[in-house]
C-alpha cells in the first residue's frame, strides 16, 4: 500500500519536472542539502572580521561541524555549501578535515561542492544562483549554516511528501519547535519574534510577522484571508530551527521575486501574503521534542553554548567526541579534553576546558568554555564567559561573561565586564579595567578591515587593539535578526550592539507594507497623527482607538506610498491623475482618515526627492531636486494641494509642513543636514508654486512638534533663511492671499 | 505511515548491507558514528561490533597473528572510545582476541605435530604472557610481533622485504596457514553472533522455571530482554506484573503500552507503579526482573538507572532480585568508581524543553544506567541458565582469554 503510493509520488514527481535530465532523474533518492554558511549580517562582529562565522568556535568546536554532523545523522548525500565573506576559508577547513573533505573515503556524504557566487548580497541571491544551476533533483533540506539540531528529519521528509503527493503545491515545510507558555532562554534571546498563523489541523503556515520589543504597537495585523480557514492558531512560542525542507518550486519563487532577501522576513512573509497569485503552501511542522536552534547572534550562541552543556543537545555534547582527535570526558560537572591541568587549590564548576588548557592555583571559573592550550594564571575569576583557543589570562585578572577570542592576552589585575568582546591577538595590558559602557568591543581590525590604532586610553599602556566602531550604512540589509535590538529585555546575554538601535527599529507599520525597504515610518510620526486627525472631511470613519483601523491604516499608507512613488519615479508623460485615481481608490477602500492621507503624500514626495539627490538618480541638488519631484509630473502640484493639503486653512498648511518634515527625517541614509537643506527646498517650492502660503510655513515654524526631538531641530533650522525671508516677503505681498483663493477655487 | 525506502537516516540495518560494498575503513568510521551519534542502541551494540571485528579479520591485509590481533584491538579501541559506557564492546573484542589466540594455538600444535616449526607462523603470546592478565596486549602484541619480523629477515634473504617474502615456499606454507586462520576465525566471529542473538530467547526459555503460577513479578523499566522474559512465562503461567517507571509521562501516554497489551493478550494481568511507591508494594512483590546492561566480574551489574531502588526495596523485605543477562555482557573487569563509566541521558526525560523556568533554574544530571552492587543480586540468569555470584569467575574463565582480561580500551 504505502509502496504503491510512493511510486505514484515519484510519477508525480517526474511529470512535474520533465525538464530535468535523466541523470538526475537516477539520483532522485539521494538527499541532497544545502546550507547557507553566510547570512549576511554582522551579528558576530568583531569576531567575524576575520574568520567565517561557521567557524567560530561553539563549546571548542566550529558552528558548522554541529550543521554537517546533523545532515550526516540524517542520511544526507549530497551538500552544497554557499559561502559568502571567508569563503576560501570555509572550503580550507572542509578540505582539510578528514571527515567532510571530499576527497576522503570517510566523509560519509557523497557529494560536497562549494558553489561561490561573487556578486551575492543576500540570501535570496544565493537561492536565485541555486536555481539557474539546476542541481536540485528533488526535495532538498536548506539548512543555515549555524544551525544547532538533534531533530531527526525521517518523519518530517515522510509526512512533507505525503503533503506534496496529496496537492503539488506544498512546496515547503519549516521545522519549529515549541517552547510553550513560559519561554526559554533561546526564545527570550531572539529580539525579533516570529509570529507564525498555522491551521493547527494540518500545520499549514498561514501568515508570518515578525515583532520586537522596540516596536510601540504590539500589534499583528492578521490577512483577511486568514479567515476563510475556519481554525487557525498564531503561535509566537515557537523557535525558528532554520532547518526548512523543499522542493524545487521553492527556488523558482525566489527567482520570481528578485528583491527577497532574507527567507523568513522576506520570502516566507511574501509567499504567504500572495497566496492567492502563486498558490504555493508552507506547511510548518511544530515539533515538541528534539533540539533545534541557530547560533544566529551572540545572544543565541550564549543559549545554545549552555543548552550543549545541558545535554539537550545530545549527541552533539563535546564528550561525544564527534570531531575528529576529540577527546573530552566528563566528569562531575566538568568536561576535560587530554592534557587539560587544574591546579589543587583552584576551583572550577560546569565548564568545559580544551586540549592542554591550563588553570592554576586559586583560580575560580564557573559555566565558561575555555579552549585548547589556554593558559589561566593564578587567582583569575572568570565567570559565564568563552575563552577561545590560545587565549591567555593572566594572573588576577577578572573576566565576567564576555567572549575572548583566538591567542588575546588579558593582563594582569585587568578587569573585563559584563558583554565584552574581546577579539583576535587584542592585548589587554595588566592592571586594566575596561568600561562597562559602551561595552568594550576591542579589535585589532576596524570594521573596513584595516588594522586599527590601538587606543591607549582603552587597553593600557602595553595593549593592542581598539574598540570596534558598527559601520553606518549597512543597517538595512541585516534586518531578519535583531538580536540586538533591544539589550534591556535580552538583560543577562551578551550584549553586543547598542549602537543603531533607532536606526533598525521598524514600526509596527513596516510589517503590514509590501516592502521593508520604505522604511518610513516611525512610530511617534505616526501617533502624533493618529491623535491629530481632526480633519472635517471623514473624521467620523477614522476610527483611531481600534487596533483593527490603526493597522488598515498601516497598509493603507504602505500601499498608498508605494504607488506614488512608483508613478512619480515613472519616465513616461502619463497624467498624474491615475495615480490620484488610484490613491483614492486606496483611501476609500481603507477608510483611510486625513491625516493618514497627508502623511502618505508628504512621505512619497518626499521620498522621491530624497531619491533624486542620490548619487544613482544623478545627485541633483537639492532646489533642483525639489523641483523635480513635484512639478516633473503634470498634476501632481494639484493633487498635492488637494488631497495633500485639503484645504485652505493655516493648521493645515501647516500639518503638511510638518508632514514633510518628519518624512524626511524617517528616511534612512540622508542626514539631518542633507534632510533640512531639502526640506527648505521642498517648501520653498510649494510656496512658489502656491501650495503652501507663508502662514502655514510660519504657523509649522512655531509649532512645538517641529522640534521636539534632536533630529526634528536640526531639519528645521535649516530652513531659517527661508521663514525669515517670507517674514519680510509677507510685509510686501499683501494681495498673495487673494491670488491664491483664486488657484484653489478650480 | 512512513514506508522503509522513504527513511534516510542511516541505520545499523543500512550498514550491514552496505559492508560488502564499502571499504573497511569507511564501514568501521561510520559504526563509530553510528556509535557516538547513539544511532545503535542497547543489544544491537555487541552485535555490531562482532559484524565489524568479522569485516576486519576477512577483509584487513595481515601476515600474522600477531598483526591480526592488532588490528581487531585497534578496530576494538576505536569502537569503545565512540561509546566509552559500552563495556558490552570490550567483551566482544576480547571474545574475538581470545579465539583468534585458540585458533592460532590449535594450528601452531597441528603444524608441530606435522612438520617443522615455522617461524612466521610461531605463537610468540604464549612464552611472553604472564598467566595473571598481564599488560596490555597492545603492547604484549606489538614486541614479539617485531622479534618475529627480525626472524624472517635473518632467515631469508635478506634484501627482501617481509612483504616479497610471501614467496619463500616456508611463507607459503604460513600463508596457507593464514588462509586456514582467517576462516576459522570468521566461522568462530559467526558462532559468537549467533549467541548474541539468541540469547534473549535462551534467558527467556528459563522463564517457567523462575516464575510461578500466582508470582508478583516487578520488573523495572523493562529492558527486551526482561519484555521477552515476561512475555514467555506468560505463555505457560498464570501471574501478575508491576511494571514501574520513573520516566515522566506525557498526558494520556501509557507506559510501556506495548508490552501490557502482549500480556494482558496473554491473560497476564498488569499494573502501573510510580517509583516512589515500590516500597509500599513490595510486601506483595515475589521478585523483581532487571536486566543487565553488563555484569562486571565481581557481581555488580550496570543497568538502567532507577533499578538499584527497586533492588534495595526488594532487598529490605528479603525478596530474590534476578538479574538477566547474556554471557556476552559480562565484563572480565571490576567496575571502577567514575561517574563517566556512565552514560549521561538529555535532561528531556524530566524537564520538558518548553518550561522555560525549570530549563533555566535547573541543573538535571539525567543518568541513564547506574551500578547495581552485587549484594542485591540474588540470581544471574544468563543464556546457560541461572548462575550464582560464585560462578561467575568461572564463566568469564571459560569465555575469555587470561591475556586479553585485562584488555585496556583506553589509549595508552
Amino acid at each position: 500500500m504505502s509502496g504503491k503510493q510512493a511510486s505514484k509520488g515519484e510519477a508525480a514527481n517526474k511529470s512535474k519536472k520533465p525538464a530535468k535530465g535523466g541523470a538526475e532523474e537516477k539520483r532522485e533518492d539521494a538527499l541532497q542539502a544545502v546550507i547557507l554558511a553566510d547570512s549576511f549580517q554582522d551579528r558576530f562582529q568583531p569576531f567575524a572580521l576575520e574568520k567565517p562565522r561557521c567557524l567560530l568556535p561553539l563549546v571548542n568546536v566550529p558552528v558548522i561541524e554541529y550543521t554537517l554532523e546533523y545532515l550526516a545523522s540524517n542520511g544526507v548525500q549530497e551538500v552544497f555549501i554557499y559561502c559568502g565573506a571567508h569563503s576560501e576559508d570555509v572550503e580550507a577547513y572542509i578540505n582539510d578535515s578528514d571527515r567532510w573533505s571530499p576527497e576522503s573515503n570517510l566523509c560519509p556524504f557523497s557529494s560536497v561542492e562549494f558553489i561561490r557566487v561573487s556578486d551575492a548580497s543576500s540570501t535570496g541571491d544565493f537561492l536565485r544562483d541555486l536555481d539557474k544551476r539546476s542541481l536540485i533533483s528533488g526535495d532538498f533540506i536548506l539548512v543555515h549554516g549555524d544551525v544547532v539540531a538533534n531533530i531527526p528529519l525521517d518523519g518530517i521528509l515522510a509526512r512533507h511528501r505525503a503533503r506534496r503527493e496529496a496537492n503539488r503545491d506544498a512546496c515547503m515545510t519549516i521545522v519549529l519547535r515549541s517552547t510553550g507558555d513560559s519561554p526559554h532562554r533561546a526564545a527570550k534571546a531572539r529580539g525579533i519574534t516570529p509570529v507564525f498563523v498555522v491551521d493547527p489541523t494540518n500545520g499549514r503556515c498561514l501568515q508570518y510577522e515578525e515583532m520586537h520589543p522596540l516596536q510601540k504597537d504590539k500589534y499583528v495585523k492578521l490577512d483577511e484571508s486568514v479567515f476563510d480557514y475556519g481554525e487557525f492558531e498564531m503561535r509566537t512560542d515557537l523557535i525558528d530551527c532554520g532547518i526548512d525542507i523543499c522542493t524545487p518550486d521553492v527556488l523558482a519563487l525566489w527567482s520570481e521575486s528578485f528583491d527577497y532577501e532574507l527567507p523568513r522576513k522576506n520570502f516566507l512573509h511574501g509567499v504567504l501574503k500572495d497566496w492567492e497569485l502563486n498558490g504555493k503552501i508552507i506547511s510548518a511542522e511544530i515539533l515538541e521534542e528534539g533540539y533545534g536552534a541557530r547560533a544566529s547572534n551572540l545572544q543565541m550562541y550564549d543559549c545554545i553554548s549552555k543548552d550543549i552543556l545541558h545535554r539537550w543537545t545530545l549527541p552533539y555534547v563535546p564528550d561525544s567526541n564527534l570531531l575528529h582527535g576529540q577527546t573530552y570526558k566528563y566528569k562531575r560537572g566538568l568536561w576535560l579534553e587530554d592534557g587539560a591541568h587544574i591546579a589543587k587549590n583552584s576551583t572550577v564548576t560546569k565548564s568545559v576546558l580544551g586540549k592542554t588548557a591550563y588553570v592554576d592555583t586559586g583560580s575560580r571559573i564557573s559555566s565558561s568554555i575555555i579552549g585548547r592550550r589556554c593558559q589561566i594564571g593564578k587567582n583569575v575569576r572568570i565567570e559565564n564567559s568563552y575563552i577561545w583557543d590560545d587565549a591567555v589570562i593572566e594572573d588576577g585578572a577578572t573576566v565576567l561573561h564576555s567572549i575572548v577570542a583566538n591567542d588575546a592576552v588579558i593582563g594582569k589585575h585587568s578587569y573585563i565586564p559584563q558583554g565584552s568582546l574581546i577579539s583576535y591577538g587584542v592585548r589587554i595590558s595588566a592592571g586594566t579595567q575596561l568600561p562597562s559602557k559602551p561595552l568594550p568591543r576591542i579589535s585589532l581590525l576596524t570594521s573596513e578591515g584595516e588594522p586599527a590604532k590601538t587606543d591607549i586610553k582603552l587597553v593600557g599602556n602595553d595593549g593592542k587593539g581598539a574598540q570596534y566602531e558598527e559601520p553606518e550604512d549597512d543597517e538595512d540589509s541585516d534586518s531578519e535578526d535583531e538580536g540586538d535590538v533591544d539589550p534591556a529585555v535580552l538583560q543577562s546575554s551578551l550584549i553586543y550592539s547598542l549602537a543603531g538601535l533607532n536606526i533598525s527599529s521598524e514600526s509596527i507599520s513596516t510589517l503590514a507594507t509590501h516592502d521593508s525597504d520604505d522604511e518610513l515610518s516611525d512610530d511617534e510620526y505616526e501617533h502624533g497623527f493618529q491623535s491629530k486627525a481632526n480633519r472635517e472631511r471623514l473624521s467620523s470613519f477614522a476610527s483611531d482607538g481600534s487596533a483593527a483601523a490603526a493597522m488598515k491604516l498601516d497598509q493603507f499608507h504602505g500601499d498608498a506610498v508605494h504607488g506614488l512613488v512608483d508613478a512619480l519615479r515613472a519616465d513616461d508623460n502619463e497624467d498624474f491623475d491615475s495615480a490620484k485615481l488610484e490613491f483614492m481608490g486606496l483611501r476609500l477602500a481603507n477608510n483611510a482618515s486625513d491625516s493618514m492621507m497627508r502623511k502618505a503624500i508628504a512621505v512619497a514626495f518626499a521620498t522621491r526627492a530624497a531619491e533624486l539627490m542620490s548619487p544613482e538618480n544623478g545627485g541633483l541638488e537639492p532646489t533642483k531636486a525639489a523641483g523635480r519631484a513635484l512639478t516633473s509630473k503634470k498634476g501632481a502640484v494639484k493633487f498635492i494641494t488637494e488631497v495633500g493639503v485639503g484645504g485652505n486653512k493655516v493648521d493645515l498648511h501647516a500639518e503638511f509642513a510638518l508632514a514633510l518634515q518628519k518624512a524626511l527625517a524617517a528616511i534612512k541614509g540622508l542626514d539631518s543636514a542633507r534632510a533640512g537643506t531639502l526640506l527648505a527646498a521642498l517648501l520653498q517650492q510649494l510656496y512658489n508654486l502656491d501650495v503652501l502660503e507663508e502662514e502655514g510655513i510660519l504657523a509649522w515654524w512655531t509649532d512645538a512638534r517641529a522640534a521636539e526631538n534632536d533630529t526634528l531641530s536640526k531639519i528645521k533650522e535649516k530652513s531659517r533663511v527661508l521663514v525669515e525671508w517670507l517674514e519680510n516677503a509677507d510685509e510686501e505681498d499683501s494681495d498673495e492671499d487673494s491670488d491664491e483663493e483664486d488657484e484653489d477655487s478650480d | 505511515m512512513a514506508p522503509s525506502q522513504m527513511s534516510y537516516a542511516p541505520t545499523l540495518g543500512k550498514l550491514l548491507k552496505s559492508l560488502n560494498t564499502q571499504p573497511l575503513e569507511a564501514s568501521i568510521e561510520a559504526l563509530v558514528y553510528l556509535l557516538k551519534r547513539r544511532q545503535v542502541k542497547g543489544d544491537d551494540i555487541a552485535n555490531a561490533t562482532a559484524h565489524m571485528l568479522l569485516q576486519v579479520v576477512a577483509k584487513s591485509k595481515w601476515q600474522n597473528v600477531d598483526q591480526l590481533l592488532a588490528k581487531v584491538s585497534n578496530t576494538g579501541l576505536r569502537l569503545a572510545q565512540a561509546a566509552p559506557t559500552e563495556q558490552v564492546i570490550g567483551n566482544v573484542v576480547r571474545r574475538v582476541m581470545g579465539l583468534i589466540r585458540d585458533e592460532a594455538s590449535e594450528d601452531r600444535n597441528a603444524d608441530e605435530m606435522g612438520d617443522s616449526v615455522s617461524d612466521l607462523s610461531q605463537l610468540p603470546t604464549t612464552p611472553t604472557m604472564p598467566s595473571r592478565p598481564g599488560p596490555t596486549p597492545l603492547r604484549a602484541a606489538t614486541l614479539p610481533m617485531s622479534k618475529s619480523m627480525f626472524n624472517l629477515l635473518s632467515v631469508s634473504e635478506p634484501v627482501q622485504s617481509p612483504v616479497t617474502g610471501a614467496s619463500t615456499p616456508m611463507s607459503q606454507g604460513a600463508s596457507a596457514n593464514m588462509h586456514a586462520l582467517r576462516s576459522e576465525v570468521i566461522d568462530g566471529i559467526e558462532e559468537i553472533m549467533d549467541e548474541i542473538s539468541q540469547a534473549d530467547d535462551q534467558i527467556a526459555g528459563f522463564a517457567d522455571i523462575q516464575i510461578h503460577p500466582g508470582d508478583y513479578v516487578l520488573a523495572y523499566l523493562p529492558s527486551p530482554t526482561v519484555e521477552r522474559f515476561l512475555i514467555k512465562a506468560a505463555a505457560k503461567r498464570r501471574f501478575t506484573v508491576f511494571l514501574a517507571s520513573t520516566e515522566r509521562q506525557k498526558p494520556g501516554e501509557v507506559p510501556h503500552a506495548a508490552l501490557r497489551k502482549k500480556l494482558d493478550g496473554l491473560g497476564v494481568n498488569t499494573i502501573s507503579l510510580a517509583s516512589n511507591s515500590l516500597m509500599a508494594y513490595m510486601p506483595r512483590v515475589n521478585k523483581v526482573v532487571i536486566g543487565a546492561k553488563a555484569v562486571y566480574a565481581n557481581g555488580g551489574v550496570s543497568t538502567e538507572s532507577g533499578c538499584s531502588i527497586a533492588a534495595r526495596a526488594a532487598r529490605e523485605y528479603s525478596k530474590p532480585v534476578i538479574v538477566l543477562s547474556g554471557v556476552y555482557k559480562f565484563c572480565p573487569v571490576d567496575p571502577s568508581d567514575d561517574v563517566t563509566e556512565f552514560e549521561q541521558g538529555d535532561p528531556s526525560t524530566f524537564v520538558d524543553y518548553a518550561d522555560g523556568e525549570a530549563v533555566d533554574a535547573l541543573e538535571v544530571e539525567n543518568i541513564v544506567a547506574e551500578y547495581l552492587p552485587p549484594q542485591y543480586v540474588d540470581v544471574y540468569l544468563t543464556n546457560l541458565g541461572p548462575q550464582t555470584r560464585d560462578h561467575l569467575a568461572t564463566i568469564m574463565a571459560d569465555h575469555y582469554e587470561s591475556e586479553d582480561m585485562g584488555l585496556s580500551l583506553h589509549l595508552p
